[in-house]
């Protein structure tokens, strides 16, 4: 357990504070996944509402959802809503110009 | 039934749009039919048709010369369009428009129309006094039924028709409509005009995933949250009574404890403890599995993965010496190696087996010299490794730690990166994913290995032999390194020079004064005289020596 049971290992003088780690490239290089979900889905979303594509308004919508469910915490929630809401909006107009339902792809 | 106003000579049989079928009884009235895809209301499409009596008599009539020649063209687009269709029922429309007695006459003689029952709805709109309009659905054989018939019989009979009358035909339609049959193409009707959820089968399936995914994160954030809380429940007495301050997020003004987890994210959370004896400070990482993330929930199907704790333990300079140790699985162990920048370099050989000293064969050891493998694995370290040994994935001590390799564009960077005298420790949670937060118990005693890894990297010295290897092996690396950079070193020692000169020349050339500038160049040009005869004095010295 201890050094010996006898003595207290504590040292309140020696108390160092927690310094977060230096977040240079480490956050990119753990894990890359909201970032490229954050990029696709808003490919597809623009995909989606130039080309009048249904489906590619969903997948947007999928991939927002994904990257917000990976993101870090120290990650802009502005940048995860404003994907979020643009995929949102891909799916809206993609309906309200065409309401027929969509038809699979295969 | 009702005649209606035949104001048309032929009105087109079979109206498809459906804007235009309800355009088309409005065509009789004198109302501005602006656009036929524009559905006027029933009451008032003329701007004059809201006011009452004679006024809106007036408002009438005036509209209808508005729009007669509108209307005329309208009549003529529709009835070109409806000759088109006419030849061949491609048309995607359902709701047609017949005047009843324009197909009195093969209401009968379609076979089975009645054992269809197709939708006949009849609308008649209440201020009209003119032809109902009939919308029928189309069955295929009211279709060919009716093309067939047409062509055959071209006028329409007023009168309603006698069976007798077409006894003989009943053979006719059968064969022309099973000649005309195959080039018939039926279309299906429009999804969206259909009515029915049914037809948006693929949106509802897509938004009952959007749902699980919503589910599936709500409760992979919950069982993440438990897990670690229960952690964090087991471990708090060991931990507060070996630190002083247990948790700190570091934003508090003053280094009071916590007393909780740092989340960082939905799968990951962090603990900071600290004020001990030969340790800085131990850093916590509870690395759970994204279970928040559907798509890691399903590839973690395929590949089971565990959660894991990770602690990192920063020693004090004076309380570590100079060696680098790791042990742990085979696997794990040749990562790292490839991957941390201490174990490559001072490690070279292989994970040997621990067998020699008692380890179970998934252990291998990696090591700087025997040494210190010796010194390490003393009989509680081999204890605890064979009892927890499915739980370790990896120890590493090292007074060189500076973290993984870092790969840079400009190839090797200039300095060697910090070093800090490190213990770290990579321990997998039992289960394999499917955790409880009872499991988290097993992990107790290894802290309790943690704890006295801290201890007995304070005690443990090596030998003057030792020392003296270490001290070599890392006098080599040192020199490697420089090696290899001495040629980028080179280049930016001179870039820094030419970058200086450059400065001087600009600012000699910004100096305002003609006096200054000539006086800031006499003494750059004095300068570069004294250099020159610097280098000329050393080359003499060096020939002086070679000779």
């Amino acid at each position: 357990m201890s050094t010996n049971s006898m003595s207290d290992p504590r040292r309140p003088n020696k108390v160092l504070r927690y310094k977060p780690p230096p977040s240079e490239s480490n956050p990119a290089l753990d894990d890359p996944t909201p970032d490229y979900m954050n990029l696709l889905g808003m490919i597809f979303s623009m995909c989606g509402l130039m080309l009048k594509l249904k489906w590619c308004a969903w997948v947007a919508v999928y991939c927002s959802f994904i990257s917000f469910a990976n993101s870090r915490s120290s990650e802009d929630t502005k940048q995860m809503m404003s994907s979020f809401m643009l995929s949102i909006s891909a799916v809206v107009m993609s309906y309200l110009q065409n309401p027929q339902p969509m038809t699979p792809p295969w | 039934m009702g005649q209606g106003h035949r104001e048309l000579p032929e009105r087109p049989p079979a109206e498809r749009r459906p804007d235009q079928a309800r355009a088309s009884p409005e065509q009789f009235r004198p109302r501005a039919v602006t656009s036929s895809s524009q559905q006027p209301p029933p009451a008032s499409s003329c701007p004059g048709a809201g006011r009452r009596g004679a006024q809106a008599r007036t408002g009438r009539t005036l509209c209808a010369m508005k729009t007669l020649p509108a209307f005329c063209v309208v009549l003529l687009v529709l009835w070109s369009v409806s000759e088109a269709k006419f030849d061949d029922f491609e048309d995607e429309e359902d709701i047609v428009e017949y005047d009843d007695n324009d197909f009195a006459e093969f209401e009968d003689v379609t076979e089975d129309p009645a054992p269809e029952s197709p939708q006949r709805v009849v609308t008649t709109e209440d201020d009209e006094d003119e032809a109902t309009v009939e919308l029928e659905g189309q069955s295929e054989n009211q279709e060919g039924d009716f093309e067939d018939a047409d062509a055959p019989e071209g006028d329409t009979e007023n009168e309603p028709y006698d069976d007798e009358e077409f006894e003989g035909y009943e053979d006719k339609p059968d064969t022309t409509s099973s000649k005309n049959k195959d080039p018939i193409t039926i279309v299906d009707v429009p999804a969206h005009l259909q009515n029915s959820w049914e037809s948006y089968y693929l949106e509802i399936l897509m938004v009952t995933g959007l749902l699980a995914y919503i589910m599936n994160y709500i409760i992979g954030k919950n069982k993440n949250s438990r897990l670690a809380q229960a952690w964090f429940n087991t471990h708090r007495e060991l931990l507060e009574s070996n630190f002083t301050l247990v948790g700190d997020d570091g934003t508090n003004k003053e280094a009071t404890s916590t007393g909780k987890l740092n989340q960082e994210n939905e799968h990951i959370y962090n603990l900071w403890c600290s004020g001990r004896v030969c340790c800085e400070g131990m850093l916590i990482q509870l690395r759970f599995l994204k279970r928040q993330d559907l798509l890691n929930v399903l590839a973690r199907m395929m590949r089971p993965v565990s959660d894991q704790v990770q602690i990192k333990v920063t020693m004090n300079d004076e309380d570590m010496d100079t060696y680098v140790f790791a042990v742990g699985t085979r696997k794990a162990l040749v990562r790292l190696q490839k991957e941390m920048q201490d174990l490559s370099e001072f490690c070279s050989d292989k994970p040997k087996s621990g067998a020699k000293y008692g380890l179970p064969d998934s252990l291998a050891i990696l090591s700087e010299m025997g040494e210190v493998t010796e010194g390490m694995m003393d009989a509680k370290m081999v204890h605890f490794l064979t009892h927890y040994a499915d739980k370790i994935e990896s120890v590493h001590f090292s007074d060189q730690f500076s973290g993984p390799k870092i790969m840079q564009e400009e190839g090797q960077p200039l300095k060697l990166p910090e070093t800090k005298r490190t213990l770290l420790f990579t321990f997998n949670v039992p289960g394999l994913g499917n955790t409880y937060p009872k499991d988290m118990e097993a992990l107790l005693p290894l802290m309790n290995m943690v704890i006295y890894s801290i201890d007995k990297a304070r005690k443990f010295r090596l030998n003057r032999e030792g020392k003296q290897k270490a001290d070599k092996n890392r006098a080599r690396v040192e020199e490697n390194f420089l090696k290899l950079t001495h040629v980028q070193r080179q280049e930016a020692a001179q870039s820094r020079r030419e970058e200086k000169k450059r400065a001087e020349k600009e600012r000699i050339m910004n100096e305002e004064d003609p006096e200054k500038q000539r006086r800031l160049e006499e003494a750059a040009l004095r300068r570069e005289q004294k250099k020159l005869e610097k280098k000329q004095m050393k080359m003499k010295q060096i020939k002086v020596k070679a000779m």
